[in-house]
């Protein structure tokens, strides 16, 4: 009988295969020579980031980091933007497994959202989403406004434009991470009020952001001369929340009966109703997090028993899709605009993350023993969410827009590297790893 | 939205294909066993494709091609993976004899009544219907055993003779791989020694892939994480194929052949790990295949007769043949011809593969041909096996073999 490897014995190994893996890329890429023009990445870009983040994922377990770390520095190191070893092209073409990935995490999470659990917590936890959103807004807008003089962006406009813009600007900023936040919990099993916590903070989070972020886009059109149609505000605001919710209780309960009476090739099936909620949520204008969030919650107060089948298939499913997920994300990740506004993100993060800390901290003053008193670490991460309101905000407003979407993005890569290890600290310091 | 739809359809009709109360109504028609092979996504496929009902238009079929390519080469790993070199060595000088005259007759049949009909009609010059007409000729001598391992299974046929017809049809799979190897040394560079440089680079992309996914699997259970080294290395060995605009199907095969030669319990626990996925990609493959087919060409009902019916009297032929090599050596069913008529998946990878690589008008000649080819014979298939089983008893096997 021999003994169980040992952390070394693991650490070497990992290395090995990782280190032999990006050798092989690094030959595929020279190889490149024979063929003046390179066929299509996409399916080399999924394979080669896939591999390597299995195994960064274990080294950076092994190293005590979050497996989601790993996933994210190999994607950054083999990406367009580090050895060039994954085309560019190939980490775009990753669009499918993106969406497919935010779907399978919202249905995990959705499948923790008893009822009972937003009866009890629900208010606190609307008090605490809307004191944090509302926080974080007001400190990154008057951040803004009070850089001024030193943003290009806003330097040059009048201050009512000044002002509607930077409110645009810290919408985003307000964005938390809910792709990261529930991928530590399940990929650490985390169970416990902080956890459930954490869940229920980023989907409010960014319910809260979807709807402030709906009209400060408004109110900066208007500012800009654009018309002001708020009943088309409303509707398509409404739209997205309450269509989203109905059509996603409907997958729900699709769900719940395909678990009673046919009860077969479960993960396959959860990528299916994951892939097409991300799919016809695009399609339809729909929030894709939202509508996963509401199936898995429907199948969970409807039939729990069913749910613990779900669960198991949505773990065993989750994996690979989330390794490639956060590689890509990490792929995709442009660290050369920290070089460009580093100091302004670094300064506008730091007031985010201490802004998250103390509007935890009085509200919890009252609970020296709260598991929340460490929620902070868990809500500094910011990823996918961001990124596609930093693009939308570039699209709407080409004037200004591109230089707030730069800044946003080395927020968001600091953010990236520093959130997923503080909300890992978090779930450890309270126990409920 | 369009992606979600070709998966809609893909797994909507797996579905189908897998219920009883269907095979029960496909019997009445006799199109059980093309909805049993799979290749009646083929059919849809075509259908729904931009040759016909444009459901799936072409722009969808560029954005699926990731998964084409993908598909090609688990084909070549699930390939190279059934190939045991050191079997392969103890077999019997007879069996590669008797492989070479089925599978070369077939070859010879096809290629030179569809070299003389595109020369004759003036379709091409003869320089130029050589490609064309070899590649259909490879994809004719490719042969699937997957009847023989039904009846086989169903008791309907000794497992002697099952086996057999198997062992054959494998190893004319290698003969059209072969071909195809050839083919692309000749078309897919910008001259010859260019082509045979870009055969050789997706050799050694095969090599390199099938030792380093040995050594990433060595060690690991049977776990999720296995499953997600499986679908890594198939995206890799694909991948990177598909990136340098080499063979994956060639590359698969080579990364699989490895694979099989260092075995061990970490490969065998690969191997199941992909035969998990093995028929939903290969059914979307199909189907992927199918949606590529441009069915309006007037030249390829012209040249699909020509190609069923010498491919027919070619594995006939070489059936014959071949049993006569194999008298005493193997137990083959008395008219071994008619067992070898399917044509199976691997050739729809080898005309896909030449159309993949070397886009032109060869290609666009040799690959409907060929992918319509596959689902005929299989339909004529069904209907004939039951004759090999037809005519006098051989003599007996020489024991050990």
């Amino acid at each position: 009988m021999t003994a169980a490897p040992g952390a070394a014995v693991r650490l070497v190994g990992a290395s090995a295969r990782l280190g032999l893996l990006v050798c092989l890329l690094a030959a595929i890429a020279a190889a490149q020579w024979v063929r003046a023009d390179a066929g299509t990445p996409i399916t080399l870009a999924a394979g080669a980031l896939l591999l390597c983040a299995l195994f960064a994922g274990t080294l950076a377990g092994e190293l005590g980091l979050p497996r989601l770390s790993g996933y994210l520095l190999i994607g950054i190191v083999i990406g367009p933007h580090g050895l060039d070893f994954i085309p560019r092209e190939g980490v775009a073409g990753l669009d499918l497994v993106k969406g497919l990935a935010v779907s399978l995490i919202a249905f995990t999470a959705g499948a923790e959202l008893r009822l009972a659990f937003v009866r009890r917590a629900g208010l606190r936890v609307l008090g605490l989403a809307g004191a944090l959103s509302g926080a974080v807004f007001a400190t990154s807008a008057g951040a803004l406004l009070a850089l001024r003089p030193f943003l290009p962006f806003l330097r040059d406009l009048p201050l009512s434009q000044a002002v509607a813009l930077a409110a645009l600007a810290a919408t985003v900023m307000v964005s938390f991470s809910p792709t990261v936040t529930i991928a530590i919990i399940q990929e650490t099993r985390a169970r416990g009020p902080l956890a459930e916590l954490l869940m229920a903070l980023v989907i409010l989070g960014d319910l809260v952001v979807m709807l402030a972020f709906a009209v400060a886009a408004g109110w900066a059109r208007a500012s800009f001369g654009g018309p002001l149609d708020v009943a088309g505000l409303a509707g398509g605001v409404g739209w997205e929340l309450f269509g989203s919710l109905a059509i996603g209780a409907a997958a729900g309960l699709g769900t719940t009966l395909y678990l009673r009476w046919v009860d077969r090739e479960l993960p396959i099936f959860v990528c299916a109703v994951a892939f097409a909620s991300a799919e016809l949520g695009a399609e339809l204008h729909l929030s894709p997090l939202l509508l996963s969030l509401a199936a898995g919650a429907a199948v969970v107060n409807l039939d729990p028993a069913q749910c613990a089948k779900l669960k198991g298939a949505l773990e065993r499913a989750s994996m690979p899709v989330l390794a490639l997920f956060f590689a890509g994300a990490g792929a995709g990740l442009n660290l050369s605009a920290l070089r460009v506004v580093g100091p302004v993100a670094l300064a506008l993060g730091a007031l985010r993350a201490s802004t998250i800390y103390g509007t935890t901290w009085l509200f919890d003053r009252g609970e020296p023993r709260s598991s929340s008193r460490f929620a902070w670490m868990g809500l500094v991460s910011q990823a996918g969410v961001t990124i596609g309101l930093a693009a939308l905000v570039r699209r709407t407003f080409p004037a200004g827009g591109a230089e707030i979407e730069a800044l946003v993005l080395a927020l968001v890569a600091l953010n990236q590297l520093v959130g997923p290890v503080l909300t890992r600290k978090a779930l450890d310091r309270a126990g409920e790893i | 939205m369009r992606s979600l739809l070709v998966f809609g359809v893909a797994g909507a009709l797996s579905v189908l294909a897998s219920s009883r109360k269907l095979l029960e109504v496909g019997r009445l028609f006799e199109l059980a066993q093309l909805f049993a092979s799979g290749l009646s996504f083929l059919a849809v496929g075509v259908l729904l494709g931009p040759g016909a009902l444009r459901l799936i238009q072409p722009a969808d079929l560029e954005q699926m091609r990731p998964l084409v390519v993908a598909g090609l080469g688990l084909g070549g790993l699930l390939m190279g993976l059934n190939i045991d070199l050191r079997v392969l060595r103890r077999l019997p000088g007879a069996v590669y004899s008797a492989t070479f005259a089925q599978s070369g007759l077939t070859f010879a049949a096809v290629a030179g009544p569809v070299a003389a009909l595109l020369v004759g009609t003036g379709q091409l010059p003869l320089g130029e219907a050589v490609g064309p007409a070899a590649l259909l000729g490879a994809a004719a001598s490719i042969s699937s055993g997957h009847l023989a391992v039904l009846w086989s299974r169903s008791g309907r046929l000794n497992r002697a003779r099952g086996l057999s017809v198997a062992l054959l049809a494998m190893l004319d799979d290698l003969t059209g791989v072969g071909v195809l190897a050839v083919a692309l040394a000749l078309g897919s560079g910008s001259t010859p020694t260019d082509g045979l440089k870009l055969v050789g680079l997706a050799l050694a992309l095969g090599l390199a892939c099938g030792v380093l996914l040995a050594f990433l699997a060595h060690g690991r259970g049977e776990s999720g994480e296995l499953v997600a080294i499986a679908l890594g290395g198939v995206g890799l060995v694909a991948g990177a194929a598909a990136y340098l605009r080499v063979s994956a199907l060639i590359a698969g095969l080579v990364c699989g052949a490895v694979l099989s030669l260092v075995g061990g319990k970490a490969v065998a626990a690969l191997v199941r790990a992909l035969q998990r996925i093995e028929r939903p990609a290969f059914l979307l493959l199909v189907f992927l295949i199918g949606a590529h087919v441009d069915p309006r060409l007037p030249l390829t009902w012209a040249l699909l007769p020509v190609f069923v019916a010498f491919r027919f009297l070619g594995k006939v032929g070489g059936g014959r043949l071949a049993a006569a090599a194999l008298d005493g050596v193997l137990d083959v069913p008395p008219r071994l011809g008619y067992a070898l008529i399917a044509q199976g998946g691997v050739s729809l990878c080898v005309v896909t593969e030449y159309l993949l690589l070397a886009p032109g008008a060869s290609a666009a000649l040799v690959f409907p041909v060929g992918a319509l080819a596959a689902l005929v014979n299989e339909a004529l298939a069904s209907r004939v096996f039951a004759r090999s089983l037809d005519g006098p008893a051989r003599a007996s096997v020489e024991p050990g073999v």
